[in-house]
């Protein structure tokens, strides 16, 4: 198949409570009394996953954006939008939005009085002599690049690989604990990238589409989709699907909304998701519900699985994970009969130690159940699908020599191979010993890991402001880490003041593309794409000769062409393509790079017993782990005796984002941790009330929700949370650490591949404090409502 | 003219949020007022199995139904951004044949700003009853904590005072 039909206008399918009067058909551009409206379909910033939701942007004779519609061009958004893209001026015209590059003198770190504007020329001038100083005298591998999640930079492996030249680019969550597991579970299993559930978004005319096939049943797993559009699918396609008839089956410790709808909820004791998988296949194989034509030809160590899987009984699953054993069996039949079925897993996957066997099962089950690359089931992207992001200019801007120095690549190289990533934990003793070498300079990559995704963030804190004798921050809004570490402040340019790609899933099971168009300007802020390209060329010349703009390196990164840029724009005046999607391509030899029919593993099948695992020195086939802080440890549980589960979303933010977004904070103005009405009676705490938790590793404080939700043993909290109405020089540094969850979360508790985190699944204790520490909204209004 | 109002499905309203911050972008309220309020009722558990967990987008005093949008023939923002879909907007008398069609819908006319809606308050000016032209007869006494007209508690000449 040719590029060109890749990127294909896509069809419109127009919703039912959509007016006569509507943009269906309008080009990318077009005017409209008297405003100029530029369609668009975002990834970031503000953050969020690239999902490319359809977007109109109206822009007055002034050049301001003055609002923002949702395009109902789109096929799978069809004009809706989320609350954070509707508040999106509110966002870009914040007055406390960062506009100019600054700098600040390294001894005044922490002190947010001492920044000083500076031109981009300036900004680069230091930037270049801390560059040349530092790599002369430690190496570029003394140079590491956070990684965020999220953002287009978040993600943005240039970077570490061309801009800095440095083998580091490292995302500071312990073991990786988020969507790369998943990955690197059914890459080493199956030789694919995410095998997303099918919800006919790249089929002309959606679920009515002839090859559609109406999911019976959906397992959506350790996931909350509607309020997190997880990794680029549109989370409300759920709604989609169980207004036309899709069940639900929902695994999850807390009930939420989606779980109240299932037919079938198992409301399992977190982190023990690996025991329900297992328990899973022991009742499909020993009940004969699985697909034994899937499982004969397509599937390698069935019979090894099929005896590992007697481990796990289904009465002793509903042992360790307290759910009915009857329920367990439901479940596990519902699924397993329903054709086609799929499962949509969560996050919660990777956040536990056996985070690798968890994605392990789950890829068994949809495997065994003949559930892989059917219509209504699990799409598989083929060999064209993806772009080589992490790889791209890896040999040419590290260099062979360098390679080899990546943090964790000798002890983890499941994980730091697959990723092009220096393993974490690891990095964070780099940070505070020294050891294997120093850390000398830092770049946030659209990160603010010390208010989100780092455990233990005092401890990142003091190593980074530490370790780092120059740091460098790029972003749309001043934020803790870049406060606390940095040296220099750049500003970022918002999806409305830029071009750009848009991927589902990070490009590893594109749905959609889309593309950004550029609406407005404000002050001078630049791309990720810009930054790279311009930072990169100062830094080091020539690694970057073959681009002569910024928009050809980005064409030749997301579009895989080199026309400069002409392609792109061509292209991108579709706005939003359907990626063609074909089924049953393991048949035709569309999976593996030989042409040939199977899959891209070892052995050509879906490993269920692994050869890679094995390699990699793990068991090949699934175990369970009990959660090291639990109740397998009875000492520890008198101390702390509730399960802390942490992390699920809310739609008014994207992780530690959209606090200054007066109307997005209105929806949840304050860190809320849900207790059982039972607890909280038992601890004399009222709803509404602040309590103090803590764990083994740290503490905060989080007002108390007392509502069902979470069990008698289970307490739920938010996460990233950071308070930019208050001072932000240290120590205080927007009241950074006392609402921070991860502070009660530990590093260093991952698998034997290096991947995987107990970050929902720790324990905790509660109690009640006097103090109230309530957001007080018309403060939130006074300094953020009024936009400039 | 017909009366135009909002079917909402609250069935599916998972309380994302969208309809409350469109409609204050539209209508630039500020923090604290909305022309649409999501209102929550649970989750309680009905038994071991089922919860009761519904989420219902109702119209406040603030909601104008987009007059500006619907008078060029567009739908209302909560309409077209909702992310379940679940809002749409008509002539009531349709709306109330879809309402028809499913359990868990409900029918909504809002009126903006009711108290304003009434108008400033204009004095009829009507005066229906002429005071008549009648000669009086006074009593010359006034009695105080009368309950009944036939118990009389205290009564006072006032005949002295009158100067009759």
């Amino acid at each position: 198949m040719s590029e060109d039909e890749f990127y294909k206008k896509a069809e419109v399918v127009k919703l039912d409570t959509l007016s006569d009067v509507n943009d269906i058909g309008k080009p990318w551009r077009y005017e409209e009394d008297g405003l100029t409206v530029t369609r668009t379909s975002p990834w970031s910033p503000p953050g969020c996953h690239p999902v490319g939701c359809g977007l109109k942007l109206y822009v007055n004779d002034e050049g301001r954006l003055v609002k923002v519609e949702g395009d109902e061009n789109n096929p799978v958004t069809q004009g809706r939008l989320c609350p954070r893209c509707i508040a999106l001026k509110d966002y870009i015209y914040n007055p406390a939005r960062l506009l100019h590059p600054m700098k600040r003198d390294p001894k005044d770190r922490g002190n947010a009085d001492a920044w000083e504007q500076v031109t981009w020329d300036e900004a680069f001038d230091i930037i270049k002599k801390e560059y040349d100083r530092i790599t002369a005298a430690y190496g570029r591998e003394s140079i590491v690049v956070f990684a965020g999640t999220g953002r287009e930079g978040g993600t943005f492996a240039p970077y570490g690989t061309m801009c800095f030249g440095t083998p580091n680019f490292c995302y500071t969550q312990s073991g990786y604990a988020c969507y790369t597991p998943r990955l690197a579970a059914i890459a080493y299993i199956a030789g694919t990238t995410y095998p997303e559930w099918d919800y006919a978004g790249a089929l002309p005319g959606r679920w009515d589409d002839d090859r559609y096939e109406l999911t019976e049943c959906l397992v959506v797993w350790g996931k909350a989709p509607l309020e997190s559009n997880p990794d680029g699918f549109f989370g409300h396609a759920v709604i989609d699907a169980m207004r036309r008839g899709t069940r639900l089956i929902v695994i999850d410790p807390r009930v939420n909304w989606l779980a109240t709808r299932a037919d079938i909820h198992l409301q399992l004791r977190a982190g023990t998701d690996t025991a329900m998988g297992m328990a899973w296949l022991n009742i499909i194989i020993n009940e004969d519900l699985y697909d034994h034509d899937f499982v004969e030809y397509w599937c390698y160590g069935f019979e090894q699985l099929a005896e590992r899987v007697q481990e796990m009984p289904p009465e002793k699953a509903a042992e360790i994970c307290d759910v009915p054993v009857e329920k367990i069996y439901a479940a596990a039949r519902m699924y397993a009969q329903a054709k086609p079925a799929a499962i949509q897993w969560g996050l919660a996957a990777d956040q536990k130690t056996d985070g690798m066997q968890n994605g392990q099962v789950t890829v068994d089950l949809m495997a065994i159940t003949g559930n892989l690359d059917v219509p209504g089931g699990q799409i598989l992207p083929g060999t064209g699908a993806g772009h080589n992001e992490s790889g791209f200019g890896f040999e040419k801007g590290v260099g062979e020599d360098l390679q080899k120095k990546m943090i964790g690549l000798d002890q983890y190289p499941a994980y730091c191979m697959i990723i092009l990533n220096a393993h974490a934990d690891l990095m964070l003793h780099a940070l505070e010993t020294g050891d294997p070498y120093p850390i000398k300079m830092g770049f946030y990559a659209g990160n603010n890991l010390m208010s989100c995704t780092s455990m233990e963030p005092k401890r990142w804190h003091d190593a980074i402001v530490k370790s780092l004798e120059f740091c460098i921050g790029f972003d749309t809004f001043m934020n803790p880490s870049i406060e606390a570490s940095c040296d220099i402040f750049l500003p970022l340019s918002t999806v409305a003041e830029r071009e750009g790609t848009v991927f589902t899933h990070y490009a590893p099971c594109t749905v959609t593309a889309g593309f950004m168009h550029k609406a407005i300007e404000v002050g001078e802020t630049m791309t990720d794409f810009e930054l790279c390209y311009e930072l990169g060329r100062r830094l080091r010349p020539e690694v970057w000769e073959e681009f002569d703009t910024a928009k050809e390196f980005m064409e030749a990164l997301r579009l895989g062409r080199r026309e400069q840029g002409k392609y792109f724009d061509e292209v991108s005046k579709n706005v939003v393509c359907q990626i063609p999607v074909d089924y049953y391509k393991y048949e035709r030899g569309e999976m593996r790079q030989d042409g040939q029919p199977g899959f891209a593993t070892p052995t050509g099948r879906v490993e269920l017993w692994s050869t890679a695992f094995n390699q990699f020195g793990d068991d090949p086939l699934p175990y369970f782990l009990e959660p090291e802080f639990g109740p397998a440890n009875p000492e520890l549980m008198k101390e702390y005796p509730y399960i802390l589960t942490t992390g699920a979303r809310t739609t008014a933010f994207f992780h530690s984002e959209h606090r200054q977004i007066a109307y997005l904070r209105e929806l949840n103005p304050d860190p809320i941790v849900e207790i059982n009405p039972k607890v909280a009676k038992d601890l004399g705490i009222t709803d509404g009330q602040w309590v103090r938790m803590w764990s083994p590793f740290g503490e905060c404080v989080e007002k108390a929700r007392i509502t069902e939700t979470v069990d008698e043993k289970t307490i739920h909290a938010q996460h990233a949370w950071w308070f930019p109405e208050e001072d932000g020089s240290e120590p205080n540094l927007y009241g950074n650490f006392r609402s921070n969850i991860n502070n009660l979360l530990p590093n260093d508790h991952y698998g034997k591949l290096g991947f995987g985190a107990p970050n929902k699944c720790l324990v905790c204790n509660i109690e009640p404090v006097s103090e109230s520490y309530d957001t007080d909204m018309d403060l939130i209004w006074e300094k953020f409502g009024k936009l400039v | 003219m017909a009366t135009y109002g909002l079917l909402i499905d609250y069935e599916y309203c998972t309380n994302c949020g969208s309809c409350q911050v469109t409609c204050k972008e539209e209508h630039a309220y500020p923090v604290g007022k909305t022309g649409i309020k999501v209102l929550s009722d649970g989750p309680w558990k009905i038994d071991d199995e089922h919860w009761n967990w519904n989420y219902f987008p109702v119209l406040t005093d603030l909601c104008d139904l987009c007059a500006t949008r619907t008078a060029g023939g567009r739908e209302p923002m909560c309409v077209h951004h909702c992310l379940s879909n679940i809002i749409t907007y008509g002539p009531v008398e349709e709306l109330a044949k879809k309402l028809d069609e499913k359990p868990k819908q409900f029918l909504m006319v809002p009126q903006f700003n009711p108290i304003a809606a009434k108008g400033e308050f204009v004095p009829s000016g009507k005066q229906k009853h002429r005071a008549a032209h009648i000669e009086v007869q006074g009593t010359g006494k006034a009695s105080y904590a009368v309950h009944r007209h036939d118990t009389k508690v205290g009564e006072i000449d006032e005949t002295d005072e009158l100067g009759e």
